[in-house]
């Protein structure tokens, strides 16, 4: 995963993150658009086909204080905690 | 190149001049051998 | 984004799985889905060295059939990129079998003995040394472990009430899972996907449950179903916490 910031400003944010595919950049979307002071969140990724830009490109656009770097990695904690929190339930009930 | 013939199975070698022949049997069948080091194929 | 998830197993054996889970969004569904099939890894035979092949197939036809065959993979033991090596040797009038492979690592085995890679008449004969790679199933389909794997959304069944008594019945066809009234989770396939036979006479509504899937996962013997699910949620886990710390700095 690298990640490369395309362009930031102190609600806004577009940023590269090459080597994911909407695996991850779907379910990291989701759990943004349910980060408190989101307003706005999206990626953006081109088939192989199209040349040209195929890394996803994620789009943050914050409210109030919020900085949209710090939005993206609450939701990835969110998303890890997610992924853990379903490891438990699927461990206790196998 | 090594060389077998198809009618009296003896190992051919071909030589340039002496066109397509065994050379045992006269034959004009020959069929190529398969080389005996060890293929590496990719599988992809 | 709820996150008590409730998992309850519907079927369960090694290769075969049916469970519902309960609290998840769609994305985070189709995540689990995706990783299943592309993210976790599996072995798969990837170079082979024929030492002799006098079958009636090329190398590289045999080689592609190697290739396809489900290998055991103890996924603690194995970075991606780490190799195994197996060989097989067998002379006609014999077929060769997936089972005639032999692993130098009692782990990595033929998830099934009995698939056919050729069949080799009186004199023929091949002799092969091959090497199985750690990869995933985006590189190539014969890295994915699951190979039957989806979800569908729950559905509950609610009578409502008697059907008008001279109306023809139409069937009602449902596949997957329901919720009965009693809160039980059945199996379509036990009253024949068709809830007339299930509810005669009877006038029904069907609703989605929100937020409850019910996934089917079948894997190709390489993982264990349950292992299959455990490791996708891990590896977006993973990503997580990569990109989390990585946004930290």
């Amino acid at each position: 995963m690298e990640l490369r910031v395309i362009e930031k400003t102190d609600d806004e944010l577009r940023m590269e993150i090459a080597g994911e595919d909407h695996t991850f950049m779907n379910v990291l979307k989701g759990a943004l658009l349910e980060t408190a002071g989101v307003a706005a969140a999206t990626y953006d990724m081109n088939p192989e086909q199209s040349g040209g830009q195929t890394e996803p490109i994620l789009s943050v656009k914050t409210e109030g204080d919020v900085d949209p770097l710090d939005a993206v990695g609450d939701a990835a904690g969110r998303v890890r905690e997610l992924t853990d929190d379903f490891r438990t339930a699927f461990e206790s009930a196998a | 190149m090594s060389y077998k013939c198809s009618r009296c199975k003896r190992d051919v070698e071909l030589d340039e001049y002496g066109g397509v022949r065994c050379p045992y049997c006269g034959h004009r069948v020959l069929l190529k051998e398969r080389a005996p080091t060890i293929k590496e194929v990719d599988v992809r | 984004m709820a996150s008590d998830f409730e998992v309850e197993f519907i079927e369960r054996d090694d290769r075969n799985a049916r469970f519902v889970v309960r609290g998840l969004t769609p994305a985070f569904a189709n995540g689990i889905r995706r990783a299943m099939i592309a993210d976790v890894p599996t072995m798969s035979i990837d170079t082979v060295r024929f030492v002799e092949n006098s079958s009636v197939m090329f190398d590289e036809m045999i080689g592609l059939r190697l290739g396809l065959v489900p290998l055991t993979t103890p996924l603690d033991d194995y970075e991606t990129g780490e190799t195994a090596t197996l060989a097989l040797d067998v002379e006609g009038p014999a077929t060769a079998y997936s089972g005639d492979l032999r692993s130098s690592d009692d782990l990595v085995q033929p998830a099934d003995e009995n698939i056919p890679i050729i069949e080799l008449k009186e004199g023929q004969r091949l002799e092969l040394e091959a090497d199985a790679v750690l990869d995933r199933g985006r590189e190539h389909a014969k890295h994915q472990g699951g190979v039957a794997v989806g979800y569908r959304h729950l559905q509950r069944v609610d009578v409502v009430g008697d059907a008008g008594e001279f109306d023809e019945q139409e069937s009602n066809i449902l596949r997957g899972v329901i919720e009965t009234e009693d809160d039980e989770l059945v199996l379509t396939d036990e009253f024949d996907n068709d809830l007339t036979e299930r509810y005669p006479g009877k006038e029904v509504e069907v609703h989605d449950v929100p937020g409850a899937f019910v996934f089917h996962v079948e894997t190709d013997g390489s993982v264990t179903a349950e292992e299959l699910v455990l490791r996708a949620a891990d590896s977006i886990g993973d990503r997580a916490a990569e990109l989390e710390e990585k946004v930290a700095v």
